[in-house]
């Protein structure tokens, strides 16, 4: 063994050729080579869009569409059919043009197959039609906000597709398709590498020859590669990353923690007294410090929520101002707090804890997940928050399936939980407080798991969803947040940070502090296409885009101070 | 040779029994691969799509009789049925890739670990008294009482992040592609060594300290003293004499070792990001992914039960007592 090791001594620094980019989306012990894009999780990256290509690509920080395979859309027949025009001149990479008809077959295939058909899209829609260049979704009822998943999902070609014989199965070892890295160049359970497209159809695009994904059995591997400078663009979890990733190397490293991801929500199951009561659910969020939550618990990477609960995903319709003049019930005011809770009658015993109006203690129950350290400090923190203004809280760790399985029956008191949505409010808070997302106690529900509906939420969801004209959507959206922040059917605690880091040593054209063009988290689909196509190797030029701006929702980012990009650093 | 066939037949029968409880272990623990599953997709996967998958990860709620027999069935065909966390790859793929580098990695530290550990010990042994088996020994012990995963950091911080001597993850450089050649063996061998030197370190003491021990009480036999009267030279008295029979418990405990060589990796291929199997059965339990679970426990069982059987061939060609 010695004599081995010494054989094996000398230096071997990774190779890196010139055109090859290190990236580590995910982490995984070891790949499976799996190219099929229509499952979210098994996929390898970059597969739903970076091998495969979608038609629109929502951008996350200018809070608009970018045309990619389509060159545009507009809505017909009172917001029911979606049309979308598809783009001349595309070519997978085995060379056949890419048109209508792989759009189509794209879509029938989601239908026939629900497995496939991750965002229920599919279902809703009556028929997929092409004529000429344009394809058209025809909606069973006015749906606008499935604009973003019929934009987003993959577009696979037809010629290849329609002889697999179950789809869901396929793993789709050697991929045809449009985006930039198509070719599987070589594939191994530690490491596989995508060459480019030698059909892309945007000229002179991708500028690198191919992208190396290697595969961490732990973070802690993870970042001992992204520290050392072994990885060129990742998304690790390094704590203190100021001091041991970036001061190493200031001029070419950097990261991002955009807070563009779903907002951690502390809820209160609302069907019994007193948390059906939303002053109690006020005074609970008064007495949580978040300023203090997303220091200890998530290392300064997050900021706190407002009462609306909108992260920077929702920059559009988040006015902070709006929700102040509402009244902010997420500050940190204990005596606030305090005040409430006498005036609904849980006052202070002489024992310094809180009683209900019958006498009995009030006691809350709060969930959260073994083992997902960052949430059981936040939770442990809020528990603290409660227990200063009196209230008998205790924080109660469940194993994930456990700790699901009673957030979905809604057997809880007070929960931690992500929340989720596209870009319109009518996924987010519809999953929040509309009585379609409701379901009995004791039922499985997939959202609303704090039951709550607003009749008033109900009437400003019917229009929201019939309606394409951006400043209707503004008013009715503006309008739900009022709802939102008026009955607190949840208690948002901070937005929840898409974290990204690069080393621009050998690969150059990320987005950076002073050119955020796109959320830097290389796993943020499908945004981290327009980076995959721009980055180079370090001193070749840039070959100029050749995408135009699509109309639609406004790029000027909306009356929000908070709108600037305070995310990024 | 009849008692080689009873004993062949007894490995049998521990074969049916642990298939039996790998079936059932896992659908008594608790969660379920449901539950799992929501927890990969996060609310990402609309209620409809979720049931289809389920459909397709081939979820049954079949009474667990029928799922016994449909299960033995299977494994019949040689069928391990498919992995849900690497749907859809087969789990006889996803364990097949692991399991090579795993028994390169374990199988070499063992076998080191073994002939290096029983070699010293016998020469401290056959030198009591001397001033290195005075000093030896607690050193041994000291390291193999270190947590493992303590050392391998250690060694990983020092050799491979500090020094830069030695590549620090996966099992050869990301560059080469698998095959024969000095290029990609020397490469093999040197990612090997750290995780290597990691289990050597830990596992060599309770070689030395067995061997050593055996071979103390050995060497005060009447016959060991007969062949040193007798003149022999003394590495002939040694190896000829005493340590074929000193060696016989250590052979058992190799065994033993052999066996757990497919699980006992694991912490080492966390460590030092190595591709084998070990991670996949965290990763596995972790998931629920019952199919890729009862295929790494199939493995870990019938090497045991087959490193077992060639222990009892190896007594038999050692110890004449067995052969009577």
């Amino acid at each position: 063994m010695l004599a081995l090791g010494l054989l094996g001594c000398g230096r071997e620094r990774p190779r890196f050729e010139p055109g090859v980019a290190v990236v580590l989306p995910t982490q995984s012990a070891t790949w499976v080579r799996n190219f099929n894009p229509f499952l979210p999780t098994q996929a390898r990256w970059p597969t739903p869009s970076g091998i495969y290509e979608p038609l629109l690509i929502y951008h996350t920080l200018e809070q608009r569409y970018v045309p990619w395979l389509a060159t545009g859309y507009r809505w017909e027949q009172d917001n029911r059919a979606l049309v979308m025009t598809i783009r001349r001149g595309v070519k997978f990479s085995d060379g056949t043009p890419m048109g209508p008809d792989d759009v189509t077959f794209t879509w029938q295939l989601m239908k026939e197959h629900p497995a496939l058909d991750s965002t229920g899209m599919a279902k809703r829609l009556a028929s997929i039609t092409s004529s000429g260049d344009e394809v058209t979704f025809l909606f069973a009822e006015a749906f606008v906000p499935g604009l973003y998943f019929v934009a987003q999902a993959p577009i696979v070609p037809k010629h290849v597709w329609q002889s697999v014989a179950d789809p869901v199965k396929f793993a789709n070892e050697t991929p045809v398709a449009t985006g930039p890295f198509t070719e599987v160049r070589s594939f191994k359970p530690q490491v596989y590498e995508l060459g480019k497209n030698p059909h892309y159809w945007q000229p002179g695009r991708p500028h690198l020859d191919a992208v190396r994904v290697p595969a961490f059995a732990g973070n802690e591997q993870a970042s001992l590669a992204m520290i050392r400078g072994d990885i060129d663009w990742g998304a690790i979890f390094i704590p203190a990353i100021e001091r041991l990733f970036r001061a190493k190397d200031p001029a070419h490293r950097g990261y991002a923690f955009q807070q563009v991801e779903g907002t951690v929500m502390l809820y209160a199951q609302t069907t019994r007294p007193p948390l059906d009561d939303a002053e109690v659910r006020k005074a609970l969020s008064l007495g949580i410090d978040r300023a203090r939550i997303v220091r200890i618990a998530m290392q300064g990477y997050t900021r706190p929520a407002d009462a609306s609960g909108l992260s920077d995903f929702y920059r559009r319709f988040h006015d902070r101002a709006q929700v102040a003049a509402l009244g902010d019930w997420t500050r940190y005011d204990p005596e606030a707090a305090g005040r409430l809770l006498d005036e609904r009658g849980i006052r202070l015993g002489p024992d310094g804890r809180r009683h209900l109006p019958d006498g009995s203690f009030f006691q809350l129950d709060l969930n959260c997940v073994v083992g997902w350290s960052d949430w059981v400090i936040a939770a442990e923190l809020v528990t603290q928050g409660l227990e200063a203004l009196g209230i008998t809280a205790k924080l109660r760790t469940y194993d994930f399936g456990a700790w699901f399985s009673k957030l979905q029956r809604g057997d809880f008191q007070l929960s931690l939980g992500w929340s989720t949505g596209g870009p319109s409010l009518y996924t987010f808070y519809g999953r929040q407080m509309s009585s379609s997302s409701l379901r009995p106690l004791g039922q499985a529900a997939e959202y609303n798991w704090q039951r709550f509906a607003s009749p008033e939420a109900d009437r400003l969801f019917a229009e929201l969803i019939k309606t394409a004209d951006t400043a209707e959507e503004q008013r009715l959206s503006r309008e739900l947040v009022r709802v939102f922040v008026e009955t607190a059917p949840a208690i948002p605690l901070f937005p929840g940070p898409a974290f990204g880091q690069y080393n621009s040593r050998r690969i150059e054209g990320f987005p950076t502090d002073e050119a955020p063009y796109v959320a830097l988290a290389p796993y943020k689909i499908p945004g981290f296409l327009l980076a995959l196509v721009e980055l180079r190797p370090r001193g070749m030029p840039r070959r100029p885009d050749v995408l135009g701006v699509l109309g639609g929702p406004s790029t000027s980012p909306s009356s929000s101070p908070a709108a600037s990009s305070e995310g990024a650093r | 040779m009849t008692q080689l066939l009873r004993r062949l037949a007894f490995y049998l029968l521990s074969a049916w029994v642990s298939l039996t409880v790998n079936f059932l272990i896992p659908r008594f623990a608790p969660g379920d691969p449901a539950s799992a599953l929501q927890l990969r997709f996060q609310g990402r996967l609309e209620p409809e799509a979720l049931e289809a998958m389920k459909r397709a990860f081939g979820y049954v709620d079949a009474p667990l009789f029928e799922q016994y027999l449909s299960y033995l069935a299977a494994l019949g065909r040689g069928d391990l049925g498919v992995s849900v966390s690497y749907f859809p790859a087969p789990v006889s793929a996803v364990i097949a890739d692991g399991l090579l580098w795993t028994v390169f990695l374990s199988g070499v530290s063992v076998l080191v670990s073994f002939a290096l550990g029983s070699l010293v010990g016998a020469i401290l042994a056959f030198r009591r008294g001397s001033l290195l088996d005075a000093a030896l020994p607690p050193v041994l012990t000291f390291l193999g009482a270190f947590p493992y995963f303590w050392l391998a950091m250690l060694l990983l911080y020092t050799f491979g992040f500090k020094l830069d001597w030695l590549p620090v993850r996966h099992a050869y450089a990301d560059h080469l592609e698998p095959k024969f050649g000095w290029e990609f063996a020397t490469s093999a061998l040197r990612h090997a060594f750290l995780p290597g030197l990691s289990i050597v370190l830990t596992s060599i003491g309770a070689w030395v300290l067995s061997m050593r021990s055996n071979l103390l009480a050995t060497l005060a036999e009447d016959y060991v003293q007969l062949a040193v009267a007798k003149g022999l030279s003394p590495a002939r008295v040694l190896f000829r004499y005493a340590v074929r029979s000193a060696i016989l418990p250590s052979v058992t405990g190799f065994g033993m070792a052999l066996g757990f060589v497919l699980s006992g990796s694991l912490l080492a291929e966390i460590v030092f990001s190595y591709p084998g199997q070990g991670y996949l059965l965290y990763q596995a339990v972790k998931n629920q992914d019952y199919p890729l679970m009862q295929g790494v426990f199939l493995s870990i069982t019938l090497a045991v039960l087959l490193a077992n059987f060639l222990v009892d061939v190896a007594s038999f060609a050692l110890d004449p007592r067995l052969r009577r």
